[in-house]
C-alpha cells in the first residue's frame, strides 16, 4: 500500500552524450536537472556524482529555511524558495516535512538591532513578513529564553520571521532525486569527472572514470568541490576559501523550543527537529580545509555560546557532531554565472553555508539560463564579474575573518 | 532483594544503605549501586518505554549502550541509569511512559507498527496538504525521550583542566593499565582514563582462571594496584573518553560521585602519543522481541552478580556465541541460577574446559542453536530456541535470556584519531588497517581475549608510545612482539547475523524501534550504503547513537547483497563518543573582558555600562535614552568621555615611515612633529577599514591610534601588508597601557588650564596640534581633535594614573559644571559634524570615496604601493555606488527616522546609517548610504521605516556637517 | 581534530593561536599597472583545490611574525617544505 518495492530512483548505464551534464548530485544539481526536465522539457540530462547523492552539504546542513537576508538581490530569491517547499511537496509525491514554525534572530547590542531594522525594513518593503520584538516579546516566543542582564551580551530584541522553519533535508535530496528519475534524468552515483574538453571555445565533452560524455552544456554545482573543479578542469580560479562548517544534535527531547533561534553575537543558532533533537551549530574555523572533521573547541565553544542565552539547555547531552563544507565567498553571496570561461559552461556555487535554502528556486532559474541561454533577470546581480568590479554584494554587513583583505 | 555479599569481586559495600525515591516508592540501594543496579535489585525489570512503538524496555548491558534505561534524576531528563552512581536522596522517575513503565496508555502504538514503515514520514500526511500542519505537533509531542523545562536549572558545579601527557591511555583494562605501567616505568607522564567507576576492563569480575593458574580478577587487581602506585601515572576514573583527535589531543568528562551526581569536569589532554585499549562491548542477537526486559547481554548479567551481587534471574536460557558467554553461564549455576539450556552460535570453537564444566552441571548445550524469539508482554517468560537451519525447535521457560552474538571492538576513539578500519574476517571485526602517527591499538580491541596476550600487547603499546617519545625501544619491542607471537592471537568471531525466521519485531536499533524489516524497506527503495540506510530507516540516530546497531547494520546489509561493497563498511562514528551534557562541555564559562582603568569612576557617576566587544563601556549616564542633558553639557559648557579603549601604537625604526605609507592612504612622509595628522586605512578593495591619527614623537618614531575595533588586529594588519619587504621598524601595541581622556567643550581650555603648568591657549597648543607635557605631575600626550565638533582635548594617560587624572578635571570642572558623557551623546554629537563612524557609516563594500573621505587619499606615492591603491584608483569615478550624504527631513517637526530604515522608490536605494533629533539645531539630522543618482544636495530621500505600512517618511540630501560647518567651534 | 602549527619561533603550538593569512601569492604587485583582473586575482581569487598548499600564517596569540607553512588541506597536516608535495 507505501509503494513499498518501488525503487526511488534508477541506476541506469552512463550514455556517450547527455544534452546536459550537472557536476554534483546534491541540491543545486538535482534540481537543476529536474526542472530542465520539468520547465524546458530537456530530459536527456546526467547528474554525475562522485559520492552518493547529499553526501555534501546537501545532507550535512541544518535544513533551516528563511527569507530575512539582507540585500534586495537576495531577498526575492529566499522569497520565492519558501513557496516552492508546499508546492514540490505536492508534486513530487514526497513529503519535504516543511515545518514552518518560524524563525527569531536575536540582537545583544545597539549595533545589532539597527543592522536588524535594515534587514527587517527591506523584508517588509518586498512583502515579506519579518518584524522586531523587544526582549519581553521575545521571551513570549521562546519562553527559554535568558532575557535578563545576566549573559555578557544581554539580548536587546529581535528579528521575528514567521514564514520561515525548517525542512527535512534529505527529503529534499531523495524527493528530487525520484523527480529526476520519473522524468528521465540520469543519476549516476559513484562517478567521479575527471576532464572537461572544449572545441572551438565551446564546452564540448565531459571526461569521467565511467567514460567520455559528450554534451553542449555543464554545470559545476559540486558545492565545496566547485572551486577545486573550476579551477583544475575549466582553468576558472574563483574567489572561494573552502571552510569546514559544523553543527551538532543533542539527544530528543520532547518539545522544549518551537521556533529557529538565532544569535549573531554569540555565533549559534538552535532549533529542535521534528524528532526532538536540538539541532545547533554555526562555527567555522577560518582556515580553508577539504576535510569534514570536527573538532573539539568548536563543541565546547557552541556549549558554551548557546547556553548562554538558553540556559536550560545545559541539561541536555549532545550526542552527534558532524562537519560539511561551505564554500565561502568574500561578500556571502553566491557565484552564478553562465558562459564562462566558455559557452555552455554553467556555474553555480559559492553558497557557503546557506546554500540548502534557496536550492530549489536557484535550480528553477539555473534550469531556464541553461535551456535558453539568457541570464534570467533574478540570477544576473550573483555574476562573477562583481569582483573585479569592486562591488560586492553587501549581504554581510561585518568584514569576513577568512579572508586576508581584512 | 538480598545480595550476594562475600564474593571478592564486589564494588558494593553490602551494609552501607542508600535511600532514594523511584516515582512514589521509597526505595534503599547500597554504596557503589549505579541508579540502574539500585532499581534491578528492587525488582524493577521496566525501566521505560521506547521511543516510537511504547514497548516495554530493561536493563540490557550496563554501559550506557542503549536508552532503554534513560531516566530523570533529580529533574534532568535523559540521565544513563546505567552509568549514574547511586547518590543518597535521588529522586528517580522514568521517561516517555504514561502513567508508568509497567503499563503505558501508549502501548498500543506496538500493534500499529506496520502501519510505519521505514521512511513512513517521507511518503505520508503530506495528502492532502492541509494535514501534514496538523500532524506536526502530534508528531513532536511523540517524538522525543525525556522533558526539559524552559526555567530548568542544570543542578553541579563544573570546572574544566587541560592536563599535558606524554602519554595518553584510553581505557583502564588490562592491555590500558599494561601500556601505562611500560610507559610509566620509562618516567613518562601518564594520563589514564577509564569510564567505569573503578580500573579493570572485561577482566576485572571474571573468577575464570589465566593461563598460569590465577583468577583472573584476582591478576587483574594486582594491575590495578600498581597503577594506582605509579607516580607517573594519572588515573581518571568514571570519565569516558569523549573525542580523541589529530596530533593527539584527547577529550573526555569526569562523572560526580556521591554526594554530588552532578557535578562534572571537562578534560582535555595533549598527548605525544596516544594509546586505545577500550576493549569490547557485545554484539547485540538479532531474534524476535530480542529487546524484551529479561534479555540481556552475558557481560550485564554476569557483572550483575559478580560486581554488584544481584542475580540477574531465577531461570536463565543462554544464546550466545562465544567463550565469555558460557563462562557466565557456569558461574551464574554456581551462585544460584538455574540454566534451562545454553546455546552457541558456534559449532566448534568453543573452549573444551567450558563445554566440560557445563556438561558437569548437566546444563543442556545445544550447538549451532540460537534464539528465535522471546515471549512474554512485559518481560521474558518463555523462549523459543532453534537450529541453524530453523528446523529443530524448542520452547523453554524462563526469567532470563542472555543474548550475545559476538564481540564489537570499541573503535570509536580510532576511527575519530583517523584510523581506517576494514572488515577482518577471522574476528568478524572492523579492524584498524592504518593506523594515524603516534596512535596505537591494543587489547581486545585487536581481537584477542586471553589475558596474558591482551596483557603484553598492552605492554607492546607502551612501548611504542615510549618510541613516540624519543626514547629507543626497537630492541624491546621486537622482544615483545616475539613473545606476544607465542599467546593466543585474535579469537574466530561467530559469523552469525540474524536468527532464522526471525518475525516482524526484530529489533536491529532500540533507541528507535527500529527493525530489520525496516532495513529491508530501506534497502527496496534502493538505498544500498549503511550510511543512506541509517538516515532513511533511523538506526543508530538515537540517543545511544551506534552502540546498539553499529556492527550489526553493516554485517546485515553485506549479508543481504544490496550494498556494492564486496566487504562489509563501517558506519560513522561522531563525536562525543558518550552523549554529554552541554553544561559540562560549557564547563566553568570563564569571560573575558576588559574595563577600562576608570570603569569603576564612571559606574560611581551613574554610567551604564554596556558589553562591546571585549570592551564594557559606558553608553549613557542618566536614564535619558537620548542624553540630551550630557550632550548641551559638551556644546554649552564642558564634557569628559572615556575614550581608552582606542587603539594605540607606537611604530620606531629606521623604516618606520615607510609602513605607515603602505597602510595609510595619506602622505605621511612629513607628519611634522608637532601635529596630529588624520588618516585613514583601506583594505585592497579601497573599502574604509579604520582612521586615526599618527603623530610623530621623535625621530622616527610614531604615535597613532585606531578605532576601538581595530585594536586587536593592527598589528598583524601592519605585518601582513610588509611581510615581503624586510623592512626594519618596530610595532608595540600600547592600547593597554594608555588610557584616553577626553575633554570636550568651551570650557575645556580653563578645566584643563587649572591642572598643568603647560600652556595650552590657542596660540601655543592650536587645534591638530601635538603636545607633551604633565597634569598634576603626570606626564601625558595631549592632542587637540575634534570628534565631537567642540574645542577637545585628547589626552592619553597612562593607564596606572588614569583615575588621579579623571578626577583632578573633575574637581577642576566643577566650576564649570563638567559632566561625563557617553558612547550616545557622542554619537548625536559627531553626527552633528557629519563624522563618520566606521561600520555604522561604511559597510563591508564602502570605499574611501563613497564615505567622502577620498581626500585623505595620496594618489602620488606609487613607491609606497599603499594598500588599496589600486581599488582606489579603479573605483574613483565608478557610477552606480552607494554614497554617504546628510539629510534633513522634509519636515523639521517630524522624528527622525529610525536607524536601519531603507531609502526606497520603486526599490531599495540605500539606508539610513544614523539619524538623531538635534538639540542644538532643534531639528532632526541624518546619514545615510544612498545609491549616487540620490546623493545630489537638495535630492528627495523616501525613507520606509519598519512598520510604517507603507507610509513613507520624505527627507531631503543636505550638506555636511550640520552643526558649526566652518568648523569655528574646534578651533577656538 | 586539533590543528596543530609549528611556529619558527615558538615551535608547535594549538591551530587557535593563529591567523590565516591566505595562499602564499607572492609580493604585492604595483598598484599602478594593476588591471581589474590582475588586481581580483591577487586578491580575491584561490586555487581551492584539496591537497598541499603553501600559506601564510600569523602568531596572533604568540610572537606575532607572520610566516608560511605547507599544509595538506585534505588531513589539515603540516607537510614538510621539502617533500614532494611541497616542492610540486
Amino acid at each position: 500500500m507505501f509503494g513499498l518495492h518501488k525503487r526511488l530512483w534508477a541506476a541506469r548505464p552512463v550514455k556517450s552524450s547527455y544534452d546536459a551534464v550537472i557536476i554534483g548530485g546534491g541540491l543545486h544539481g538535482l534540481a537543476t536537472a529536474y526542472f530542465l526536465a520539468r520547465d524546458h522539457n530537456i530530459t536527456n540530462v546526467a547528474v554525475i556524482e562522485k559520492r552518493f547523492i547529499g553526501f555534501g552539504g546537501s545532507g550535512r546542513n541544518t535544513a533551516i529555511v528563511r527569507a530575512n537576508q539582507r540585500t534586495q538581490e537576495n531577498l526575492p530569491l529566499y522569497k520565492e524558495a519558501l513557496d516552492l517547499w508546499p508546492e514540490l511537496t505536492r508534486e513530487l509525491d514526497f513529503n519535504l516535512m516543511f515545518h514552518n514554525c518560524g524563525n527569531l534572530n536575536l540582537a545583544h547590542s545597539e549595533a545589532a538591532l539597527k543592522a536588524m531594522r535594515l534587514q527587517v525594513a527591506s523584508a517588509q518593503f518586498l512583502g515579506i513578513d519579518s518584524r522586531l520584538l523587544d526582549p519581553k516579546e521575545c521571551k513570549e516566543v521562546v519562553p527559554a529564553l535568558d532575557i535578563s542582564g545576566r549573559p555578557r551580551y544581554p539580548i536587546t530584541g529581535g528579528m521575528y520571521h514567521p514564514p520561515g522553519g525548517i525542512v527535512r533535508h534529505d527529503a529534499v535530496v531523495w524527493g528530487l532525486a525520484k523527480g529526476c528519475s520519473r522524468r528521465g534524468v540520469h543519476i549516476h552515483q559513484g562517478t567521479e569527472v575527471t576532464g572537461i574538453g572544449f572545441e572551438k571555445g565551446k564546452v564540448a565533452w565531459v571526461d569521467t572514470d565511467r567514460g567520455k560524455i559528450r554534451t553542449p552544456r555543464v554545470l559545476n554545482a559540486a558545492g565545496g568541490y566547485s572551486a577545486g573543479i573550476a579551477s583544475r578542469l575549466m582553468g576558472l580560479r574563483l574567489p572561494i576559501s573552502v571552510l569546514t562548517i559544523q553543527a551538532m544534535v543533542t539527544q530528543p527531547l520532547k518539545p522544549l523550543l518551537h521556533h529557529v533561534v538565532s544569535s549573531g553575537a554569540y555565533h549559534c543558532y538552535a532549533n529542535q527537529t521534528l524528532k526532538g533533537e536540538i539541532v545547533t551549530g554555526a562555527h567555522m574555523d577560518p582556515w580553508p580545509n577539504f576535510t569534514t572533521q570536527t573538532t573539539a573547541a568548536y563543541i565546547k565553544h557552541q556549549a558554551e555560546f548557546v547556553t548562554e542565552f538558553l540556559p536550560c539547555l545545559k541539561g541536555a547531552k549532545f550526542m552527534r557532531i558532524w562537519g560539511g563544507l561551505a564554500d565561502m565567498t568574500p561578500d556571502m553571496a553566491p557565484i552564478i554565472d553562465g558562459h564562462v570561461p566558455a559557452e555552455g559552461c554553467f556555474l553555480d556555487c559559492g553558497w557557503g553555508y546557506f546554500g540548502f535554502k534557496s536550492s530549489t528556486v536557484t535550480g528553477r532559474y539555473m534550469a531556464r539560463y541553461m535551456a535558453t541561454g539568457e541570464c534570467p533577470e533574478i540570477l544576473q546581480p550573483f555574476a562573477l564579474k562583481r569582483f573585479q568590479e569592486h562591488r560586492l554584494m553587501g549581504e554581510t554587513a561585518a568584514l569576513v575573518d577568512y579572508s586576508a583583505n581584512n | 532483594m538480598i545480595r550476594l555479599n562475600h564474593l571478592p569481586t564486589l564494588r558494593i559495600k553490602p551494609g552501607v544503605p542508600r535511600s532514594f525515591t523511584y516515582g512514589r516508592r521509597r526505595l534503599q540501594g547500597v554504596e557503589g549501586d549505579t541508579v540502574a543496579t539500585a532499581l534491578f535489585a528492587n525488582g524493577v525489570r521496566v525501566f521505560g518505554r521506547s521511543l516510537k512503538y511504547h514497548r516495554p524496555r530493561g536493563l540490557y548491558s550496563l554501559d550506557g549502550e542503549s536508552s532503554n534505561t534513560l531516566v530523570n534524576v533529580d529533574g534532568v531528563p535523559n540521565v544513563c541509569a546505567e552509568t549514574t552512581l547511586l547518590a543518597d536522596g535521588m529522586c528517580v522517575a522514568s521517561q516517555n511512559a504514561f502513567p508508568g513503565p509497567d503499563f503505558d496508555a501508549l502501548g498500543f502504538m506496538d500493534a500499529l507498527s506496520w502501519a510505519m514503515p521505514a521512511g513512513f514520514y517521507y511518503r505520508m500526511l503530506h495528502k492532502p496538504a492541509r494535514l501534514w500542519p496538523l500532524a506536526v505537533p502530534v508528531i513532536r509531542k511523540m517524538a522525543g525521550v525525556g522533558t526539559l523545562a524552559p526555567d530548568f536549572q542544570a543542578p553541579g558545579r563544573r570546572d574544566e583542566i587541560y592536563p599535558a601527557a606524554d602519554v595518553c591511555v584510553i581505557g583502564a583494562g588490562v592491555a590500558g593499565m599494561s601500556a601505562a605501567l611500560a610507559a610509566a616505568e620509562a618516567g613518562l607522564r601518564v594520563v589514564l582514563f577509564e569510564s567505569r567507576p573503578w580500573p579493570g576492563g572485561a577482566f576485572e569480575y571474571r573468577p575464570g582462571a589465566a593461563r598460569d593458574g590465577v583468577a583472573c580478577f584476582q591478576k587483574t587487581a594486582e594491575l590495578a594496584a600498581a597503577v594506582k602506585a605509579s607516580p607517573h601515572i594519572r588515573l581518571f576514573l568514571n570519565a569516558p573518553v569523549i573525542g580523541v583527535y589529530s596530533n593527539g589531543l584527547v577529550t573526555a568528562f569526569q562523572r560526580g560521585r556521591s554526594p554530588h551526581p552532578f557535578d562534572e569536569r571537562y578534560i582535555e589532554v595533549r598527548a605525544a602519543s596516544v594509546v586505545v585499549a577500550t576493549g569490547c562491548i557485545e554484539r547485540p542477537l538479532l531474534f524476535e522481541h530480542n529487546e524484551r526486559p529479561g534479555v540481556m547481554q552475558a557481560g550485564c548479567a554476569h557483572r550483575l552478580a559478580r560486581t554488584w551481587g544481584i542475580l540477574p534471574g531465577r531461570t536463565a536460557v543462554f544464546s550466545v556465541g562465544h567463550d565469555p558467554g558460557l563462562e557466565a553461564a557456569v558461574d551464574l549455576f554456581d551462585l544460584g541460577v538455574e540454566i534451562a539450556a545454553v546455546a552457541d552460535l558456534r559449532q566448534d570453537g568453543l573452549d573444551p574446559a567450558l563445554v566440560d564444566a557445563l556438561s558437569r552441571r548437566r546444563i543442556p548445550l545445544l550447538r549451532g542453536w540460537s534464539a528465535t524469539k522471546a515471549h512474554g508482554r512485559r518481560r521474558v517468560a518463555k523462549v523459543t530456541l532453534a537450529g541453524a537451519n530453523g528446523r529443530f525447535r524448542k520452547t523453554l521457560d524462563c526469567d532470563l535470556l542472555v543474548a550475545s552474538a559476538g564481540f564489537t571492538p570499541v573503535t570509536g576513539p580510532l576511527t575519530l584519531a583517523g584510523a581506517k578500519l576494514a572488515f577482518d574476517e577471522r574476528t568478524g571485526f572492523f579492524l584498524p588497517t592504518c593506523l594515524p602517527p603516534r596512535v596505537h591499538a591494543a587489547g581486545r580491541i585487536t581481537g584477542r581475549q586471553d589475558w596474558h596476550a591482551v596483557a603484553a600487547s598492552g605492554r607492546l603499546a607502551g612501548l611504542c608510545a615510549i618510541q613516540d617519545n624519543g626514547i629507543d625501544q626497537t630492541a624491546a619491542i621486537g622482544e615483545l612482539a616475539d613473545a606476544l607471537g607465542s599467546l593466543p592471537g585474535p579469537v574466530r568471531g561467530a559469523k552469525f547475523v540474524i536468527a532464522p525466521d526471525s518475525g516482524k519485531k526484530t529489533f536491529i536499533c532500540f533507541d528507535e524501534d527500529a527493525t530489520v524489516k525496516n532495513v529491508d524497506q530501506a534497502m527496496a527503495k534502493g538505498f544500498n550504503v549503511p550510511e543512506l540506510i541509517k538516515r532513511f530507516a533511523s538506526v543508530g540516530t538515537g540517543p545511544g547513537q551506534g552502540g546498539i546497531p553499529g556492527h550489526n547494520l553493516p554485517l546485515y546489509v553485506h549479508q543481504s547483497g544490496a550494498s556494492p561493497d564486496a566487504q562489509p563498511r563501517p558506519t560513522t562514528v561522531r563525536a562525543p563518543l558518550t552523549p554529554t551534557f552541554l553544561a559540562t562541555y560549557a564547563g566553568a564559562r570563564l569571560d573575558m573582558s576588559k574595563r577600562t582603568p576608570i570603569h569603576d569612576l564612571q559606574v560611581a557617576a551613574g554610567g551604564r555600562m554596556e558589553r562591546l566587544g571585549v570592551w564594557h563601556r559606558a553608553r549613557r549616564f542618566s536614564e535619558d535614552v537620548h542624553s540630551r542633558e550630557e550632550i548641551l553639557s559638551v556644546r554649552t559648557a564642558v564634557g569628559i568621555l572615556d575614550a581608552s579603549t582606542l587603539g594605540k601604537f607606537r611604530i620606531f625604526g629606521p623604516d618606520a615611515v615607510k609602513v605607515l605609507d603602505r597602510v595609510y592612504v595619506g602622505d605621511m612622509t612629513r607628519v611634522p612633529r608637532t601635529r596630529a595628522k588624520y588618516s585613514a586605512m583601506c583594505n585592497e578593495d579601497g573599502c574604509l577599514i579604520d582612521d586615526g591619527v599618527i603623530v610623530r614623537t621623535g625621530d622616527n618614531d610614531y604615535y597613532l591610534t585606531t578605532s576601538t575595533g581595530r585594536a586587536g588586529v593592527t598589528v598583524e594588519w601592519i605585518r601582513y601588508h610588509t611581510r615581503f619587504d624586510d623592512w626594519d621598524f618596530g610595532i608595540v601595541n600600547l592600547t593597554d597601557a594608555y588610557g584616553v581622556i577626553n575633554l570636550a567643550g568651551p570650557e575645556a581650555r580653563a578645566v584643563l588650564q587649572r591642572v598643568t603648568d603647560a600652556d595650552v591657549s590657542n596660540e601655543a597648543f592650536p587645534f591638530m596640534g601635538y603636545r607633551e607635557f604633565a597634569v598634576g605631575e603626570v606626564p601625558l600626550r595631549a592632542m587637540r581633535l575634534g570628534f565631537v565638533g567642540e574645542l577637545s582635548f585628547e589626552l592619553h594617560v597612562p593607564a596606572s594614573w588614569m583615575a588621579y587624572v579623571w578626577n583632578l578635571l573633575m574637581d577642576a570642572g566643577k566650576d564649570f559644571g563638567i559632566r561625563p558623557f557617553g558612547l550616545e551623546a557622542q554619537n548625536t554629537l559627531r553626527l552633528e559634524k557629519g563624522h563618520v563612524i566606521i561600520g555604522s557609516e561604511s559597510e563591508q563594500r564602502t570605499t574611501l570615496h563613497d564615505v567622502g573621505l577620498g581626500f585623505l587619499w595620496h594618489r602620488d606615492k606609487p613607491w609606497a604601493r599603499t594598500v588599496g591603491d589600486a581599488a582606489l584608483r579603479q573605483t574613483e569615478h565608478q557610477p552606480g555606488r552607494l554614497k554617504l550624504v546628510g539629510f534633513r527631513m522634509a519636515d523639521p517637526s517630524a522624528s527622525p527616522p529610525r536607524d536601519g530604515s531603507v531609502i526606497v522608490d520603486r526599490r531599495i536605494r540605500g539606508y539610513v546609517c544614523t539619524a538623531r533629533y538635534s538639540v542644538v539645531l532643534k531639528e532632526p539630522v541624518g546619514l545615510a548610504l544612498v545609491e549616487d543618482d540620490s546623493s545630489a544636495k537638495g535630492a528627495p530621500l523616501a525613507i520606509y521605516e519598519d512598520g510604517c505600512g507603507g507610509r513613507l517618511i520624505q527627507a531631503v540630501v543636505t550638506e555636511t556637517p550640520f552643526y558649526d560647518p566652518e568648523g569655528l567651534r574646534l578651533r577656538l | 581534530m586539533a590543528f596543530t602549527i609549528t611556529c619558527p619561533i615558538c615551535g608547535p603550538r594549538s591551530g587557535y593561536e593563529f591567523r590565516y593569512g591566505g595562499q602564499d601569492k607572492g609580493p604585492r604587485p604595483d598598484p599602478a599597472e594593476m588591471t581589474p583582473e590582475t588586481w581580483c586575482d591577487y586578491v580575491h581569487m584561490t586555487d581551492s583545490c584539496p591537497g598541499v598548499q603553501k600559506e601564510w600564517w600569523y602568531h596572533r596569540a604568540g610572537c606575532g611574525i607572520w610566516f608560511t607553512i605547507y599544509r595538506d588541506t585534505t588531513t589539515n597536516l603540516e607537510v614538510s617544505p621539502d617533500s614532494p608535495e611541497a616542492v610540486a
